[in-house]
């Protein structure tokens, strides 16, 4: 294990997340809030840090897939530890667990949250809150590779540590285009959010702090009702935008530069648009008769749709009150998530698609058993590395999924809540069902319970590998050994 | 990893070069041309392969088959700059580099080994409009062919068409030169000859390479580098007390394509050569090819055979099988057994520390030869239209760089005395060309138009004749 080089890239991190706190700062600065003291002090304290933790350069800058999944777990981890501080500090959030739990759900993008009254909460933490799910949205170490030097291939297991998705690729040769690239078109479409939020004639510190949320497909909230009063246009926006931030970037960056052909080929995007259209359509028909009038359900219907498939959590309406197929198909998207090569959570439906046609060529085989058949996706074939490790991939979701979930029912609360509360939070959508939907909050919850639920969190945002990397023993044993072994040199 | 580029590869922006075939030479051009900064697509029909390169370099892979026009379309074909074909088979090499020439900005070069093809290389150059056509093995075998008529030499590379010649050579014990800095040894040399001059470039001790000046102290078993126009070689050799000997005839086991061509040479030269080869088959058309040379058919690994072809008395020992580290067992087994003049052949590039501590004499990497044109070709490009790379030649592992420059143009760096010049540290102008004349410079000299100039420097990755001034 080469740690100097972790410890460099962290402290690159931190220096970025002081920078970032700037501007909850400047937040607090305009609403004369005292809460912009906690960030001012915040954002010295990490770029101190940070300056310690990079003044020394690394002799050897070998960089290998384990070094690149470790440096993801700790950088996340890291962030989430400084970036919850400002909570503590002001006092909002006094105690750690929970500020933890907010910030780790900040950061993952994940939305869920354990404030009862937002509405009580500064403009500045607010901004934070929402400022970390736009970053952790594309991820701090693609923005890292997008804007420092950095030489030689290997810093590709950074990226591919941190994007989601079964197999991660560059657009174009060098990791720093591609990390650039990426970042355009996230700032692109941010912007134009913005704008067209701004046009319907909300406040700029709202558009700003809901333009952030959806971006990072996170769903920090910053009224009691999420998006619930919002005008029927803020609306529209806001599920559109949610649906487009789910699309993988690729997809973009081909429209862009008018490969049309290629971006038509991504088989995902167009798996996605229909689980959208289908499950809007069924949603639609169970509430329609309740809300009577046919736009507001086909809003209500299409919004919440776009939230949980993209993972990001606002609701205009309370769903928990809705029938249970309305609730079962919202379940059900809740664990096929985005695009791979998106902001946003779940499964990803990419995998879905994977499994989905392994699954079919499996039941094929015993109609032929000496049958030959490759699968393909986007006109390609799948490396069968790739369809390994998606079926590995489930499996480990789904193990991790239930010990969460047996620890999680350790607290007493109904089926529902539990499971709802361990999906909500392993997908990084946010609202879950019961005692944690869209109408309440996760305080009700033990610490044991938040805690479990915060590791869900990174695990389902880090797409579980870096993170069970980070506890490998394997890892640990190697790092000790070749200290010891540096000593008696 | 975050180290900074050196910065005169900052200011102009990298090729897009495209390389179908990831093979030895497909991944070594991959690492030096992304060092340098550009943006480099690989293809290749492994998928295996791709992984591999781009888990390593920061490149973009491509799995398919390279001449496809679809598959060169994928890789920015429209977009490129370069496109190098390196795959195993010198047929789809061309055909890459035909079809990729359908878009005229995008220059080809294909490596082609086939000795058919030889004889009608410029034409399919010309016809087909490709940049360069490389043969590994034939710049090889001229490359070995060059240190038999130097033998006690390690290395010889030619530079201004063969009119000067960097040789490298290990300073052995008890040498004039040992323990002398190198102005007092470069008077010495003087007085004995008003004619010659000495210029050491660079000095390789106990694995770090430096360009001395002329307080630098020569110490025994260092390995220093000497520029020498081509005219005064012998006499200069001669005075150096450096041992010539002509080298009659020379044993060669492996019988590849670089044998052939290695041995064609050879005997022009007037040596005898007996080549070792194991398949049968292969000896037939070596003899067919190569009357004059005596091939012996038997496994050139076995010590009995090759006693019996008398090894112990050979002036010269050759080793090209496809095997490494059988090149190496048969180079050491002959350095033990006799005097000749040893060449090893080393494909793979691998534990290069490990070979660097053997004592093996010269040794040839083809495909490093391959690359290092091919690299001097694209900085070439890179660079501003005022001066163009001749020649270009990593050594001391890469660590060096000799790179000669034509000189077309008016630009800061000529007309001004050398001594008025800021050049750059860790850099030593070794000579210039003037319409055939080579000048060994001193501080009155300056660089005219029309000149080419050859530097050797620590700094890799210069473009352009004013990339050596600070």
């Amino acid at each position: 294990m080469n740690t100097s080089i972790i410890r460099f890239i962290l402290g690159h991190v931190l220096r970025i997340e002081g920078m970032l706190f700037l501007l909850p700062a400047l937040t607090g600065i305009i609403y004369r809030e005292d809460e912009a003291l906690a960030y001012i002090l915040m954002a010295a304290i990490t770029f101190l840090l940070s300056f310690a933790m990079t003044i020394k350069k690394p002799k050897d800058t070998v960089f290998y897939l384990k070094e690149g999944c470790v440096t993801t777990a700790l950088s996340w981890i890291i962030m989430s530890l400084f970036g919850c501080i400002p909570f503590m500090l002001t006092g909002e959030i006094p105690d750690f667990v929970d500020a933890y739990f907010e910030m780790v759900s900040g950061f993952t993008t994940t939305g869920a949250s354990i404030l009862k009254d937002v509405e009580a909460v500064s403009h500045a933490s607010l901004m934070w809150r929402s400022f970390s799910h736009w970053i952790g949205g594309m991820g701090v170490l693609v923005f890292l590779l997008a804007i420092i030097p950095l030489t030689g291939g290997s810093n590709i297991n950074l990226m591919r540590a941190e994007s989601p998705g079964p197999s991660v690729g560059k657009l174009v040769p060098r990791m720093k285009s591609s990390a650039r690239i990426l970042y355009l078109i996230y700032i692109g479409l941010t912007v134009i959010e913005f704008i067209l939020l701004l046009v319907g004639k909300m406040e700029v510190f709202d558009s700003l702090c809901i333009t952030f949320g959806t971006a990072g497909t996170g769903g920090f909230g910053i009224e009691n009702s999420s998006a619930g009063d919002y005008t029927a246009y803020q609306q529209w926006v806001i599920a559109i935008f949610m649906m487009l931030f789910g699309v993988n970037f690729n997809f973009y960056y081909f429209i862009i530069h008018k490969k049309y052909k290629k971006a038509h080929e991504i088989e995902e995007v167009w798996w996605y648009l229909g689980f959208i259209i289908i499950s809007s359509i069924v949603i639609f028909t169970q509430i329609v008769g309740s809300v009577g009038v046919i736009e507001p359900a086909a809003r209500q219907a299409f919004f919440q749709v776009s939230s949980i498939i993209t993972t990001t959590g606002y609701s205009t309406v309370d769903f928990n009150t809705w029938n249970t197929l309305s609730k079962a198909v919202l379940v059900t998207l809740m664990f096929i998530g985005a695009c791979a090569g998106s902001t946003g959570g779940g499964m990803k439906v990419s995998r879905i698609v994977i499994l989905s046609k392994t699954f079919l060529k499996e039941a094929g085989s015993y109609l032929h058993p000496r049958s030959v058949k490759k699968i393909k996706m986007d006109g390609e074939l799948i490396d069968h590395d790739v369809i390994r490790s998606t079926n590995v991939y489930l499996v480990a979701y789904t193990m991790i999924f239930v010990l969460s979930f047996l620890i999680v029912s350790y607290d007493g609360k109904d089926l529902v809540t539990s499971f709802a509360a361990v999906a909500a939070t392993y997908n990084n959508i946010g609202p879950g069902l019961g005692l944690v939907g869209p109408a309440e909050n996760y305080s009700v919850l033990s610490s044991l319970s938040k805690i479990v639920l915060t590791f869900d969190m990174l695990f389902g945002r880090l797409e579980l590998f870096p993170m069970i990397m980070l506890f490998h023993p394997g890892i640990w044993k190697e790092t000790i050994l070749s200290k010891t072994r540096c000593r008696k040199r | 990893m975050f180290e900074k580029a050196h910065s005169h590869t900052h200011e102009k922006p990298g090729l897009r070069v495209i390389i179908v075939g990831a093979g030895k030479v497909g991944r070594t051009l991959v690492d030096q041309l992304t060092k340098e900064g550009n943006d480099v697509t690989i293809v290749d029909k492994s998928h295996e392969k791709i992984d591999e390169i781009t888990n390593l370099y920061d490149v973009m892979g491509l799995v398919g088959n390279g001449a496809n026009y679809s598959i060169q379309k994928e890789a920015g074909i429209d977009s490129a700059d370069l496109l190098i074909a390196v795959t195993d088979s010198d047929e789809l090499n061309l055909l890459c580099c035909t079809i990729g020439r359908r878009v005229e900005r995008c220059a080809a070069i294909a490596r082609v080994r086939t000795p058919d093809y030889i004889p009608e290389i410029s034409y399919l150059k010309d016809r087909l409009r490709l940049a360069m056509i490389i043969n590994p093995d034939l710049e090889a075998s001229r490359e070995m062919a060059r240190l038999f008529y130097l033998p006690s030499a390690l290395e010889v590379h030619s530079f201004a068409h063969g009119q000067a010649e960097l040789i490298k050579f290990k300073v052995p014990s008890g040498h004039a030169m040992a323990s002398k800095k190198i102005r007092e040894f470069a008077h010495e040399m003087h007085n004995k000859n008003k004619d010659v001059r000495l210029l050491i470039c660079a000095v390789e001790r106990s694995g770090q390479v430096q360009i001395p000046n002329g307080d630098f102290q020569i110490e025994a078993g260092d390995i220093v580098s000497f520029v020498l126009p081509r005219r005064d070689r012998r006499s200069f050799l001669h005075l150096m007390g450096f041992e010539n000997f002509t080298v009659n005839n020379c044993m060669i086991v492996g019988g590849g394509r670089s044998a052939y061509y290695l041995s064609l040479q050879l005997i022009h030269m007037g040596i005898h050569v007996k080549i070792i080869e194991r398949d049968p088959k292969r000896c037939e058309e070596l003899s067919d090819l190569l009357p004059d040379a005596i091939i012996i058919n038997g496994d050139g690994t076995d010590e009995a055979l090759l006693r019996e072809e008398g090894i112990e008395s050979v002036d010269s020992f050759v080793s090209l099988t496809g095997i490494d580290e059988q090149n190496i067992f048969l180079t050491l087994h002959c350095r033990k057994v006799s005097n000749a003049k040893v060449i090893t052949k080393i494909n793979r590039t691998n534990f290069g520390d490990v070979i660097s501590d053997l004592d093996l004499g010269s040794v040839i990497y083809p495909r490093f030869i391959t690359s290092e044109a091919i690299i001097a070709y694209a900085r070439a490009r890179r660079a501003s239209i005022s001066t163009n790379i001749e020649t270009l030649y990593h050594m001391y592992d890469s660590r060096v760089e000799a790179i000669e420059f034509r000189v077309d143009t008016k630009s800061r760096a000529t007309d001004t005395p050398l001594r008025d010049l800021p050049i750059r540290g860790h850099l030593m102008i070794a000579f210039i060309n003037r319409r055939g004349k080579i000048i060994l410079p001193s501080g009155d000299d300056r660089i005219l138009i029309g000149d080419t100039v050859t530097v050797v420097t620590t700094n890799t990755g210069f473009n352009d004749i004013d990339d050596i001034l600070s």
